[in-house]
């Protein structure tokens, strides 16, 4: 499987939930940040326009009169598969869905919906995608959006937010940010997204961010072998003090046998050639040791903010 | 949500899966003898963790007075970093096979795992691999169904039969009360052919608790038996008391950050009270939930400093620290507070808290720093005044 999530400032993009209070403010920050949001879906919507673009009831409205090739959905999580339906079924083969809390077997669903259609389905749980200085899909928050050529995959938001933060204090910046998200049945996975990574121009090494529970660090170790993957790639690796099996925020990090744990990650990733760290700081610093150094006299330093 | 033995049994007896008839027993209660079916009985500690048999909480009993030996030594024992709160003591079972079957929802692939194996009663990670029949099934019952019927052709006749109904009722459970697992191990094949569930283990899937009544139900009747789901069902968050001897507070959001807080506290030998994920974003404006989290906190014994860490993308910093401090003082949470911002409204944030002696950092290592020195005050204080017990 290989997922290609690229897009870009003239991809038009629908918010699904767009009259919600979430749905507001975030199509407005993403507007600003320079998404081409091109309008929005309330189900019943009775308002005609929401940050001066228009709402429609249905998707399929929304594509045929936008055009619309994305969407961002900020619906309630037991609304989030119908309203996935209704998007795929309009045509729309880019979704991202930031939505907490999906039930497991609603994301089965949603899961084959997107292989069987070819949807790129970024999430749940997740914070959004970024190509920071460009676009974003989602609420990554822009202190952490830097342009650069570090790619960036993360199960955890605030985790990517606070590493996103103190790599580009260091003058590191992201080349294509992808939040996979926390949830254990999800849209995109670490591995599914190794081949894109490899192949990309505008990235030169990788870095992901993961947490106990769940294989998905393990897979990727596994796609980074098989696919032959040429570039520096790091893991920040978050859980290894957690007592095994207590689940801790995400369902994802429910540790089911030896596999998942800390231990067994950090084992395959460095098996794999992965320079693996065990916290921030250590990340940071090994991060930027490999890197070119991007923008280093455009930030201020971390005492002066 | 991890279910206990005794209520996965009640689940699934509730779905035709026959059961050893058995009653639960908590730690609070005195045994009513005559309420025990006929023995001999098996007494089963109720953890939600695996290797109980191992850990020396499930026993066997031939007479009244060995079940309630076994009860004494086992209720209040502490097994895996969990204490036994609840003890299932049923009737022995007279099987002649031992089966294994699970379904576990395999998320890489988007389906679900079965696992049959004529080998039951130990873990199924050390059966031999050629004695264990297993497919990955589409994500439906009539398929699920399907492939147990695969499955249970491939063993020995004579329990190929028990096999394939058990499966079949085990799928329906599975899809019915959306399960993440659902294990029985082992089923019991008795000499008539007839089968039984030795032990069941279900882990179900908390986001479809709105509309899982049977679970949702359970949990609030049973709330002390899951405080942590119970308390995130309850409040929208996630909080976990990870050590009771902890002495730094968290009040932080995003799981992946806390967890990762927790990790380098500990690295340096720091001892982090709590685990929690409050969600800036859910809080609303209001101080319900930060105040009822600072109580909890305020509950723990040896909590000497409150570390507060945020790092928002979106909540305004300044609006988030007036609610801080009014949640301070609701809680009445008399430990010092150190607190690391970072992200939108921070010249206010800076205001607000200063005026209330709290110290903002902008730098995580700073504000460990700051947290070292309290915590390095307060031993000191202690230390010189070794009666003054009562001023902490």
């Amino acid at each position: 499987m290989s997922i290609n999530p690229r897009i870009d400032r003239n991809t038009p993009v629908i918010v699904q939930g767009i009259t919600g209070r979430a749905g507001q403010m975030h199509s407005r920050l993403m507007m600003h940040y320079g998404t081409r949001i091109v309008g929005g879906v309330s189900p019943g919507a009775k308002v005609g326009e929401v940050n001066g673009v228009p709402v429609f009831a249905h998707c399929a409205d929304a594509v045929a009169t936008t055009g619309a090739r994305a969407s961002v959905l900020l619906v309630g999580a037991m609304q989030l598969l119908e309203a996935m339906q209704d998007a795929v079924a309009a045509g729309v083969r880019y979704l991202v869905t930031p939505t907490e809390g999906m039930p497991v077997h609603d994301a089965l669903k949603a899961w084959k919906l997107c292989r069987d259609t070819g949807t790129v389905w970024i999430g749940g749980s997740t914070p959004g995608m970024a190509i920071p200085g460009e676009v974003k899909l989602g609420f990554l928050p822009d202190d952490s959006l830097k342009p650069g050529t570090l790619g960036l995959m993360s199960k955890s938001g605030t985790l990517s937010y606070e590493a996103g933060f103190r790599l580009a204090l260091r003058g590191v910046g992201t080349s294509v940010w992808i939040g996979v998200g926390g949830d254990p049945v999800k849209g995109t996975r670490f591995a599914d997204l190794v081949p894109f990574y490899a192949g990309d121009a505008n990235t030169a090494a990788l870095l992901i961010i993961g947490e106990i529970g769940g294989s998905e660090e393990e897979e990727f170790a596994k796609a980074l072998i098989e696919n032959k993957f040429g570039k520096p790639a790091f893991a920040l690796i978050a859980g290894r003090s957690a007592p095994e099996g207590v689940t801790m925020g995400h369902a994802g990090a429910l540790v089911h046998g030896s596999h998942g744990t800390y231990a067994a990650k950090r084992a395959a990733l460095e098996a794999a050639g992965v320079q693996v760290f065990g916290s921030l700081n250590e990340m940071v610093a090994g991060v930027s040791a490999r890197l070119p150094q991007e923008f280093p006299k455009s930030l201020p330093s971390i005492k002066q903010l | 949500m991890y279910l206990l033995e005794h209520d996965a049994k009640e689940l699934l007896a509730k779905r035709g899966i026959p059961v050893p008839d058995g009653r639960l027993v908590s730690r609070d209660e005195t045994i009513d003898r005559r309420a025990l079916p006929p023995g001999p009985w098996v007494v089963k500690g109720q953890i939600a963790a695996g290797g109980r048999g191992k850990a020396g909480i499930i026993k066997l009993a031939e007479t009244l007075q060995d079940v309630t030996n076994h009860l004494n030594a086992i209720l209040g024992a502490t097994v895996k970093g969990r204490t036994v709160e609840s003890v299932r003591v049923e009737q022995q079972v007279k099987a002649v096979r031992e089966i294994y079957i699970g379904f576990l929802l395999d998320a890489g692939s988007g389906g679900v795992r079965a696992i049959l194996s004529a080998s039951g009663g130990m873990e199924v990670e050390q059966v031999p691999r050629d004695q264990i029949h297993t497919e990955l099934v589409r994500p439906d019952v009539q398929a699920l169904a399907a492939c147990v019927d695969r499955l249970a052709g491939k063993l020995p006749p004579e329990i190929s039969a028990a096999a394939r109904e058990a499966g079949h009722k085990l799928a329906r459970a599975f899809f019915e009360l959306e399960a993440m697992l659902v294990e029985i191990n082992p089923l019991f094949v008795l000499e008539d052919g007839r089968w039984v569930a030795g032990d069941a283990r279900i882990v179900t899937d908390d986001n479809a608790l709105p509309r899982q009544k049977e679970l949702e139900a359970l949990l609030r009747t049973r709330a002390a038996a899951y405080p942590d789901v119970a308390r995130k069902h309850e409040h929208g968050f996630d909080y976990v008391e990870v050590d009771a001897d902890g002495e730094i507070g968290l009040l932080t959001t995003g799981a992946g950050l806390s967890m990762m807080l927790i990790d380098e506290l500990r690295a340096v030998g720091l001892k982090p009270f709590n685990f929690l994920d409050i969600r800036t974003g859910g809080l609303r404006g209001e101080t319900r939930r930060l105040t009822q989290v600072l109580q909890w906190i305020g509950q723990g014994k040896k909590v000497k400093v409150l570390l507060v860490n945020i790092f928002a993308g979106i909540t305004d910093l300044g609006e988030f620290s007036q609610l801080l401090v009014k949640a301070l003082g609701a809680a009445n949470l008399k430990t010092p507070v150190v607190a690391r911002l970072v992200g939108n409204g921070l010249p206010v944030a800076r205001e607000v808290l200063a005026a209330s002696g709290i110290s903002l950092h902008i730098d995580l290592d700073d504000a460990l720093a700051a947290v070292r020195e309290h915590l390095a005050q307060q031993t000191g204080g202690r230390q010189s005044g070794s009666a003054g017990d009562g001023k902490r």
